[in-house]
């Protein structure tokens, strides 16, 4: 198996007597990608929050990189090298791909005292960086409202891969994207993956969930009802898994249950 | 449609009011006599410095996808705060310096520390308690106005002394140095908003709050700024509009809120926010103070001006979402 990113171990969050999870425990590697899947209201997107600082857990613990996790805030997770896509995408779409890209880390420098944007090294840069990921957008001088669902989704995985991202989480972020579109953001999530980079999904639909990830871990009432490699398992499994029908398939013993 | 059609197409909607604006001018020199002269357009000029620099913190403002309806109190009490404390007529106490130039930036820093102040008040307000920035900044309009009409009681001030007055009065090519005093603020809040971090993050917050907090901008910071700044610009505007009348009245520039609204939305800029330009908006001031010096010249009657303003007003909304319509189409 690969390192261990991030090994969360009996993570329970109750909202006063409601226990929206009731002991999750699942680990990430490194250059993992993992589908998170589970019908609407077992606990996905609490646990999300969880990891990327939005919440708090009520007990259990998360070890990123080897060391106690417990973040206060989504900016101490991002600090971590933890970044959540949401589902809204999180780019101004009335500036340009450059200024996305940079946005709240612009580069600048000094003419006469004054710090100035430095266009033309952060231009550099982005297409740089676009060209790693092979991503390909005409001019990196377009507003992003004229851009495609995936050139913007593109951007967004490109703006954390570059900046140094350890563990992205996305949560259904191809909700409203075409055929083509989402076949081209899971090429990107294999080629984040490729650089180490681990990859958790939420996801609704279980062909995007058998096309990407490395490993399905199933939510259902607040705890991993499955935790299996994608090799070793099949659609029908899964959503046995999901409902609750059957257990089937479910995991080596690791994380089944309380 | 093809790329380039929609590059040229997009080139005119972002200047939109540049061509307005000289199909406006090249219309009136035709049709109204004695328009097309040399002084005319001297006349506008100056006519659009303080309107153009108060439309300035009114921009930023909206920009960031706020509002700001106290820019108008705030100048007039700047400009009665200048009027109290160095006119020498009226209620003026007629404060002097020796040297006497020093009445300048004595002034001009009392005016700017005044509107700045309001400008915290209302960002406070809007940030942190996070109230409605148009309900905020229409109360500052209206006790911010009341308090100007009681420090003065009424009545109002004259006599600025000479060593201010002489901005108004010292003409360069024709225009005088309070105009280019409008220029220069044009030329440098344009520098901030296209060049600087600070510009940007505006620009930013105004398209995608959200985003913009969750990528680290601090957000309450910044728009922070835009409330001060704009409070300090529109005292800037006052203190311009003090010089030029020589004094200040307790009625003191009442309506030209709506007025650097129009320019605001004229010039390009969206009242929804993260978009326009400032050059725009000097762009914006100028054709309204050419359709009034039209209206002046053409001797229809002064009350007509307001109807036209109104008018205005309302075309300015109009083409505002006509264009965002048509650059839906675009997108």
């Amino acid at each position: 198996m690969t390192d261990q990113l991030l090994v969360l171990d009996k993570v329970t969050k109750n909202y006063g007597a409601v226990q929206a999870l009731r002991g999750v425990s699942f680990s990430i590697g490194k250059g993992e990608v993992i589908a998170l899947l589970g019908d609407n209201g077992a606990g996905k997107s609490t646990l999300v929050k969880i990891i990327s600082g939005g919440l708090e857990a009520t007990s259990g613990s998360m070890h990123f990189e080897g060391g106690e996790f417990r973040p206060k805030s989504p900016s101490e997770a991002k600090a971590a090298g933890i970044e959540t896509v949401y589902q809204d995408l999180s780019l101004c779409t009335n500036v340009d791909v450059v200024a996305n890209f940079f946005m709240g880390r612009e580069l600048t420098r000094s003419m006469m005292g004054i710090k100035v944007l430095d266009e033309r090294r952060m231009e550099e840069q982005v297409a740089a960086a676009m060209e790693n990921a092979g991503t390909r957008i005409p001019s990196l001088r377009t507003k992003v409202e004229h851009l495609s669902g995936g050139q913007r989704q593109a951007i967004e995985l490109n703006r954390f891969v570059h900046w140094g991202g350890k563990l992205v989480l996305l949560d259904e972020p191809f909700a409203a994207l075409g055929v083509e579109q989402t076949k081209r953001g899971l090429q990107m999530i294999r080629k984040v993956a490729a650089q180490g980079i681990g990859v958790v999904i939420i996801t609704h639909i279980m062909q995007q969930a058998f096309q990407v990830a490395d490993r399905m871990v199933v939510i259902r009432q607040g705890v991993v009802a499955g935790d299996v490699p994608t090799k070793q398992t099949n659609a029908d499994a899964v959503i046995g898994m999901i409902t609750g029908e059957t257990l089937t398939g479910a995991g080596p013993g690791e994380g089944v249950g309380e | 449609m093809q790329q380039s059609q929609r590059r040229s197409l997009e080139f005119v909607l972002d200047n939109l009011v540049w061509f307005m604006l000289l199909a406006v001018l090249a219309i009136f020199s035709a049709a109204v006599p004695s328009y097309f002269q040399p002084g005319i357009f001297a006349n506008i000029i100056e006519q659009s410095s303080v309107l153009g620099v108060m439309s300035i913190g009114l921009a930023l403002v909206i920009i960031a996808g706020h509002m700001d309806l106290s820019v108008e109190s705030v100048a007039a009490l700047s400009a009665m705060a200048t009027g109290i404390l160095f006119a020498s007529s009226g209620i003026g106490m007629g404060i002097t310096f020796t040297p006497g130039w020093l009445v300048v930036p004595a002034s001009l820093l009392i005016g700017i520390v005044v509107g700045g102040l309001i400008g915290a008040l209302n960002g406070y307000l809007v940030v942190k308690v996070k109230m409605n920035a148009f309900i905020v900044t229409l109360s500052s309009f209206i006790w911010v106005r009341g308090l100007v009409v009681a420090t003065s009681g009424g009545r109002s001030a004259q006599n600025l002394a000479d060593e201010v007055r002489f901005l108004a009065i010292q003409r360069f090519l024709g225009i005088p140095l309070t105009a280019y005093i409008a220029i220069l603020c044009f030329v440098g809040f344009s520098f901030m908003m296209a060049k600087t971090r600070l510009g940007r993050h505006l620009l930013m917050i105004g398209g995608n709050e959200a985003a913009a907090f969750r990528a680290g901008i601090k957000v309450d910071k910044v728009l922070m700024i835009a409330f001060i700044l704009s409070g300090a610009i529109a005292a800037l505007a006052g203190w311009l509009l003090a010089i030029r009348t020589s004094g200040a009245t307790a009625n003191l520039g009442a309506g030209m809120l709506f007025n650097a609204f129009a320019a605001v939305v004229i010039g390009g800029v969206s009242l929804k926010g993260g978009l326009g330009a400032l050059p725009g908006v000097y762009a914006g001031v100028l054709l309204l103070s050419s359709i009034n010096t039209a209206i002046n010249l053409m001797g229809l009657p002064a009350h007509y001006t307001q109807v036209i303003h109104g008018l205005l007003v309302l075309a300015a909304v109009l083409l505002d979402t006509l264009k965002q319509t048509i650059r839906k189409q675009l997108a």
